[in-house]
């Protein structure tokens, strides 16, 4: 009994040490997402934000919501950028790691200089892409050009069809070292003993990429795209630097969306609905990851 | 995952083919690099050139002074933003993240996950409730505001990232550290910590380029523009002056060049963050 008791002491002496970190993401998380619960469900705008009545009106702001040609645009909008981003940055990133899983000389150094992209601030990324992908003076319309595929310069960044491809290019540059990074500690971990095996076996390189590396790399394939997921739904600098969702709406997503109906507009409210929905389908998909990475340790 | 040695052939080949996918994958870079040496005429020639002719420095010089192209300001200001909002998430992060390795507290469970979810928060949750709640704070259109913002992208992230050092540390060094004399604060502050400083760093790092990186708070919670951060002075810069690329591509490397220094001087670390756990906020 007392060997319990001094043991809870003893353990519950840890609450002091994390104490202050988890009040202060109390009061500056915690608080906020209350808060924006709290916001969603009343009529926020300008005009009562500091002063005068703040009335609860139920869901109206979420029944609103889904009338709103916008709204269902951009929640259509952010599930094409992340699926396409997701499938372009995998792709990449898988065929980059397994470039560096040889042990050529400049494996380990030119890995390294591949993950700036990942480090750029994403109002700078924005700003590199707009150049690159603007009418007259940018460069891909140039290259294009020279390479005929295109014959008169394409307003990327103006046309609703095009504006989306300019975005996923943008991002899909950034994401791409996170996938080479994460999947080439994958690799790592697969045993060796199994290529050389199954090479005796007489299995060749693509029977060994699909019967070997893609099953043994599930674990880290699923995360990748968990996360990969989770990060590219919410993108909201790059996007609002590179087009601020339009033209026409036509990049717009639910994180820029919200930004749009709480400070261009002033709907507070509104706004804060739209960042409660994305929230609701990050957590469910959080929760998911959370399962997965969970099984392997021990908390 | 081959670990035979490759042959020199095989060896030059993947040489050259990773420099080639280096080469365009960094093209974005380099081209910004580029255009910001070139003047503005020289930028609208066709077919582009592909290093400067002219060498054009103006771009630079003018961000030093006065006038609407000074950058050296939002610097500045992006400075101290980003180093107060990482000391905040250090100092709170590294005791937080030893008490979790460490102890199996009440609570500890349901800490641990409110840690990761709030890694994967979008900002625009926060956005809204944090402007009026700064606003009532009285700190709305200071530093403190995006300080106060920053700091919470940072400590989840460190937090995660430190617990894993802290708990591959022997339990006997701890112990060691008692019978020497030390109690737990003095163990944790003179054992513990120098021997987990690599994570130390880690977090830091990362918590500084959050920082760097943000726009979305700095756009929001400064109104002035001599206050706020780089990233939002860009954006702004962006919206007055659409086309003028020597000058925002000169700022576009102004704004890297803290990243490209930790780059340089720190790149295991960053390898090391990523690969922890680590993701992007």
């Amino acid at each position: 009994m007392k060997k319990i008791k001094s043991f809870f002491r003893y353990d519950n002496v840890g609450l002091l040490f994390i104490f202050p970190a988890f009040l202060y993401m109390l009061a500056f998380v915690g608080y906020p997402i209350l808060s924006n619960i709290i916001l969603s469900f009343q009529n926020v705008t300008v005009r009562n934000l500091v002063k005068g009545e703040k009335k609860f009106i139920g869901f109206e702001n979420y029944v609103t919501l889904f009338k709103d040609t916008v709204f269902v645009k951009a929640m259509t909008n952010t599930l094409k950028f992340t699926v396409l981003c997701l499938i372009f940055q995998f792709l990449f990133g898988f065929l980059l790691a397994l470039l560096f899983s040889k042990k050529f000389k400049f494996a380990q150094p030119v890995r390294g200089l591949t993950m700036i992209p990942w480090m750029m601030p994403m109002t700078v990324t924005a700003l590199m892409f707009k150049f690159m992908f603007s009418t007259d003076v940018g460069i891909i319309n140039y290259l294009l050009r020279t390479a005929g595929l295109i014959k008169e310069n394409i307003e990327w960044l103006t046309t609703p069809s095009t504006a989306m491809i300019a975005v996923v290019v943008a991002n899909v540059w950034i994401g791409i070292p996170f996938n080479t990074i994460l999947l080439s500690t994958g690799l790592t971990t697969i045993p060796k003993e199994l290529y050389e095996s199954a090479s005796v076996d007489g299995a060749n390189a693509v029977q060994r990429l699909f019967k070997i590396t893609l099953p043994l790399l599930r674990p880290t394939i699923e995360s990748v795209l968990v996360l990969g997921f989770i990060y590219t739904f919410k993108v909201y600098d790059l996007v609002y630097v590179m087009t601020e969702g339009g033209p026409v709406n036509s990049t717009q997503l639910l994180s820029t969306y919200s930004y749009k109906l709480s400070f261009d507009m002033f709907q507070y409210s509104r706004g804060s609905s739209v960042a409660n929905v994305l929230f609701l389908i990050l957590f469910l998909v959080g929760i998911l990851y959370l399962k997965i990475t969970m099984q392997g340790e021990e908390e | 995952m081959d670990d035979k040695k490759l042959s020199t052939k095989s060896n030059i080949f993947y040489c050259v083919l990773s420099v080639a996918v280096l080469i365009v994958l960094l093209f974005p870079l380099f081209w910004t690099l580029i255009t910001s040496f070139k003047t503005e005429k020289e930028i609208f020639m066709i077919p582009p050139t592909w290093y400067p002719h002219v060498l054009n420095t103006k771009s630079y010089a003018a961000q030093i002074e006065n006038g609407d192209f000074n950058m050296f300001k939002s610097f500045f200001n992006s400075f101290v933003i980003s180093t107060c909002s990482m000391l905040i998430a250090v100092v709170l992060a590294v005791p937080a993240s030893y008490s979790i390795a460490r102890y199996k507290f009440v609570g500890r469970k349901a800490m641990l996950l409110g840690f990761l979810v709030t890694q994967m928060l979008p900002v625009s949750v926060l956005l809204t409730p944090m402007f009026i709640m700064f606003r009532n704070m009285k700190v709305y259109n200071t530093w403190l505001a995006p300080i106060l913002a920053d700091a919470t992208i940072g400590i989840p992230f460190s937090v995660l990232i430190l617990k894993n050092y802290f708990a591959s540390i022997p339990k006997a060094l701890e112990e060691a550290a008692y019978i020497d004399g030390c109690n737990r604060m003095t163990a944790f502050l003179r054992i513990l910590i120098p021997v987990a400083k690599p994570g130390v760093i880690v977090c830091s790092i990362f918590s500084f380029l959050y920082a760097w990186g943000d726009l979305a708070y700095g756009m929001t919670f400064i109104l002035d523009q001599e206050k706020r951060p780089i990233t939002a002075g860009i954006f702004n810069f962006m919206g007055q002056y659409g086309t003028k690329w020597s000058y925002l591509t000169a700022f576009a490397i102004v704004a890297i060049i803290p990243v490209t220094l930790i780059f340089i001087f720190m790149q295991k670390y960053i390898i090391s963050g990523m690969t922890s756990g680590a993701v992007k906020g």
